[in-house]
């Protein structure tokens, strides 16, 4: 019925829980310690010298000539990656939504466009120097150029481009999805050309898409710390590398923590942006309604084999990028002897067993610890009413819309001294993974929430449960996929992620992904490509046996987990 | 079964913060009593106020003041996990989670009834329901009727001492909804369960119901028996909410005992006195029903009562008619025509009315909330 729709005025009002004032009340100082502190010493550092507060260490770093251009080759990169990921990926999401694809062929794009989403973040990279470095594959073997260089903004580019386009994509299929057919068919059925159709009607309902696509890019890119680490340069430097350069290089924290600021004014529009502006522009709300019988072609047969041939190329580059990844991980040296070899195995798993051992360690302490963290944070601040909710959602989110540089040296900076050592432990990357990647189970468990109509408690309650009862039985099994949706991508990102935990490190805890980045610097390009494989072998069966896990679940909307990779 | 209960709404108001209007009451002062094993419906349009009532007596909802009591005992503050009642949501509420089986046996389990008992009982309330051989099945795999069912079994194996229903059938097709309601009302008899239904359809309201609570504005604006709502309504919103219905404008003439001669489309129309307080000169509307209007063909418009048909629509077992009558439009139904019927649009006819048919309302209680 169509009752009031604001809060209740009188009665009925807020029940003190001691449990609901508990939880909060933890969770506020575990984001105070983890989200608040770091950040807050990170200012501290920057703005202060020995105690006295100066804003010159920050005017120095930031008026240099050399990393005023690596700010704006970094928004220059974002930008170009976001307009060509944007574009490949509503190829594909336009291809899959209204190509009429049939099953299998559906499942070759999702399951082409989820390889980059689940590497480690070398992976494009390192493939496109095998393939076009000065003894690339194709450059040297197959073109016999010589001395070609891959290095620069183009290689970059066109690496971050490949590897962040199904981000794009995973936002924009549904929207394009959500588009029902029959509106198209009607502007056609008016005597509009196809083309015209698709001018007049479907791209204008896409722009919020495009937009929010474009926005995920653009700071997918300006975050991207190990692409332009391998492939940029010095001709082309960036900010995330040079904040990385400066405190590894020169041990110049402070300098480190200021190019991290260049980086965050950047970053936090585009949060802003993404999250007040593009999210209001929608004009359709996805509801799952089927959209009629027959849904109305869209496109021509012609378009679509046009359509179909881009995918399948952009889709064979990918597939080709892992093979040859494979390969060179199986052969004594890419591009000079090609002889079978398990040599680089037998390295990592030697020489590299302890990296393995750490980064599965720690990705099963994170897992579980992330997927708990995003289920109650969902959980309390989409149906319980306390001091600060909205307010812990916010911040909730700041370390996962930050890019990893800064939250990898704002953790460096306030966990080295007293009163919180932290450096040298596994506890800080593990809590640095937490508060970073378990905000992906939050926006789940958020949007299983709403989809879960308040009448189902009701009915409960009104059979007579407590509410103890009802959660237990009725909401907690309801949002379990979230649960898992959250372990899953919590996984993942420990076992590819560098941007943050490359400052984290140690002695005594290192990283499959570092262990990567070691590798190629030292042209151990073998061995690099071992560790790549391996991680996305461990990561497709890890994702294989969640989604069975999932499938056990008979739940409503239960969210294919790599929609929730998209950013 | 458990004893049937009477239910008491007392004085019952309800408030919200509204964005825009300030404060809105959602309900009323309202005044309701159902009698143990009776089934009774709150007829109204759409933000009447009926399902916040209903929801208050489920302890979905808290009233800010008056009392609500079960069988006399007050309940008002009681939570709804305390009350023992049968709740069927408009959108079924089945836990998507569980199976037909587990979703049946939610309230008894609940209830801590033995294992055996709650496979008896669930199989015999399936049964009861049309569903015995669906325990294993999931919701999503229930067309909305058989989902209709279920949530009707899982609401009376639990043995509720009242059953609540919010607009059950609104989600269900026509003729599903014919077949449901019928199906609803032989359940509640045979289990005579105290029965409170929510719906905005006059027609579902009239042919489930042993009684009829209309409400408007947030406040039960007449209660009664169908017959009593349609051939005595109260106000003009009751006239018109339930069935179709001509008022006719006109001033009282005369007044005597029950019945009042009206002034009306230049004659004068006797009409039965439903509310008091009615004198003469008072302006006024007579209620009549198309079908309490019949019409027959006359040569030419001779004297008063003559008028012109000025649309008639074939509808098979009925004829509707419009015809201008003394600058009124009046609806007439026919529905006894038969194959020779020759009345056509430009006819110039007599209009007569159904002795005792006529009920006269005060023009006042036209429009705003008044108690019946």
């Amino acid at each position: 019925m169509a009752g009031p729709t604001s809060g209740v005025l009188t009665a009925g009002g807020r029940h003190r829980d001691p449990a609901v004032a508990f939880t909060s009340l933890a969770l506020w100082l575990l984001l105070a310690l983890f989200v608040v502190y770091p950040l807050s010493m990170l200012f501290v550092r920057m703005l202060t010298d020995h105690g006295t507060i100066t804003t010159a260490g920050l005017a120095t770093i930031l008026t240099d000539r050399h990393q005023v251009r690596a700010f704006w080759n970094s928004l220059l990169l974002a930008t170009l990656v976001g307009a060509l990921g944007t574009v490949l990926g509503f190829l594909f999401a336009f291809t899959a939504a209204r190509g009429r694809l049939p099953r299998w062929l559906l499942g070759i794009v999702d399951a082409s466009v989820l390889l980059p989403l689940v590497s480690p973040p070398f992976t494009t990279a390192i493939a496109i120097i095998f393939s076009f470095g000065p003894r690339g594959l194709i450059t040297y073997e197959l073109l016999g150029l010589k001395g070609v260089t891959v290095y620069g903004l183009t290689s970059t580019f066109l690496s971050e481009a490949l590897t962040y386009f199904p981000i794009a994509y995973l936002t924009l299929r549904p929207i394009l999805a959500a588009i029902d057919s029959n509106i198209e068919g009607m502007a056609f059925s008016l005597g509009a050309s196809r083309w015209r159709v698709f001018r007049t009607v479907t791209l204008p309902l896409a722009i919020p898409g495009l937009a929010n696509a474009f926005l995920l890019l653009f700071a997918a890119s300006l975050a991207d710390f190990a692409t332009p680490l391998i492939l940029a340069g010095n001709q082309f430097p960036v900010l995330p590398t040079q904040a990385y350069l400066q405190i590894t290089g020169l041990f110049d924290l402070r300098g480190g923590a200021a190019l991290s600021f260049a980086l965050l004014v950047p970053a936090l529009i585009v949060f802003l942006l993404q999250r007040y502006w593009v999210s209001r522009r929608f004009y359709v709300t996805i509801t799952g309604k089927g959209a009629g019988q027959t849904p109305f072609d869209s496109i021509s047969p012609a378009m679509r084999n046009g359509l179909l041939a881009v995918c399948a190329t952009v889709a064979l580059v990918i597939v080709y990028f892992y093979a040859l990844l494979l390969y060179a991980s199986l052969v004594m040296a890419l591009g000079a002897n090609h002889t079978f070899t398990l040599q680089h195995y037998r390295t990592i798993f030697t020489e590299g067993t302890k990296a393995i051992r750490d980064t599965l360690l720690i990705a099963a302490f994170a897992m579980p610890l992330g997927g708990l963290y995003g289920v109650l944070v969902g959980y309390l601040v989409t149906k319980k009413q306390f001091v600060g909710r909205r307010s812990m959602e916010l911040v909730s989110m700041i370390n996962y819309a930050l890019p990893g540089t800064i939250v990898g040296i704002a953790y460096l900076i306030a966990f080295n001294d007293p009163p919180i050592e932290l450096t040298g432990t596994a506890l800080i990357i593990v809590a640095c993974y937490i508060f970073r990647y378990g905000p992906t189970g939050i926006r789940a468990t958020v949007a299983l929430l709403q989809q879960i109509d308040k009448s189902l408690e009701e009915a409960s309650q009104g059979l007579g449960a407590g509410s103890a009862t009802t959660f237990r039985r009725v909401t907690l099994p309801l949002i379990l996929p979230a649960f898992f949706a959250g372990l899953g991508v919590v996984f993942i990102r420990s076992m590819t992620a560098i941007s943050a935990t490359i400052f984290l490190v140690s002695i005594g805890w290192t990283l499959i992904t570092v262990k990567i980045l070691e590798n190629m610097t030292e042209l151990s390009l073998g061995p690099a490509a071992a560790f790549s494989v391996l991680v996305v072998a461990i990561v497709f069966v890890v994702i294989a046996a969640i989604g069975r896990v999932l499938r056990l679940f008979r739940a409503p909307g239960a969210m294919p987990m790599t929609s929730l990779l998209g950013g | 079964m458990a004893d049937s209960i009477g239910v008491d709404v007392d004085g019952v108001s309800k408030r919200y913060a509204h964005r825009v209007k300030g404060e809105i009451y959602a309900a009323r002062d309202v005044v309701l009593h159902v009698r143990p094993g009776e089934f009774l419906t709150l007829l109204g349009p759409s933000g009447c106020g009926k399902t916040t009532t209903l929801r208050m007596i489920a302890g979905y909802e808290m009233p800010d003041v008056g009392r609500i009591r079960f069988g006399g005992q007050d309940i008002t503050r009681e939570p709804a996990n305390r009350r023992n009642i049968g709740f069927v949501f408009q959108n079924y509420a089945l836990f998507p989670h569980l199976s037909i089986f587990e979703n049946v046996a939610y309230g008894l389990r609940v209830r801590g009834v033995a294992e055996d008992d709650v496979k008896r009982r669930v199989g015999e309330v399936l049964a009861l329901v049309g569903l015995a051989g669906y325990e294993q099945q999931f919701s999503s795999q229930l067309s909305g009727g058989e989902q209709q069912r279920v949530a009707l079994a899982r609401a009376i194996v639990i043995r509720p001492r009242l059953l609540l229903f919010d607009e059950p059938l609104s989600n269900l097709d026509a003729k599903l909804r014919v077949q449901m309601r019928t199906e609803i009302r032989e359940l509640q008899r045979t289990l005579a369960i105290t029965t409170v239904y929510v719906t905005h359809d006059q027609e579902e309201a009239m042919a489930v119901s042993d009684r009829i609570a209309v409400m408007n504005e947030g406040s039960v604006v007449q209660e009664g028996t169908a017959e009593d709502l349609y051939h005595r309504p109260a106000s003009q919103f009751v006239a018109q909410f339930v069935g179709r219905v001509n008022l006719v404008p006109g001033r009282v003439a005369e007044i005597a005992g029950g019945t009042a001669k009206v002034a009306a489309l230049g004659t004068t129309i006797d009409a039965r006195v439903v509310r008091e307080g009615l004198a003469r000169g008072d302006a006024v509307r007579l209620v009549v029903r198309p079908e309490a209007i019949s019409i027959a063909a006359a040569a030419q418009a001779t004297g008063p009562l003559s008028a012109t048909v000025t649309s008639r629509t074939f509808l098979g077992e009925k004829i509707e008619y419009l015809v201008r009558c003394a600058d009124e439009t009046l609806q007439v139904v026919r529905y006894d025509a038969g194959p020779d019927e020759i009345i056509a649009e430009g006819a110039i006819v007599t209009v007569r009315f159904t002795d005792g048919a006529v009920t006269v309302l005060p023009e006042a209680a036209a429009r705003g909330r008044d108690d019946a």
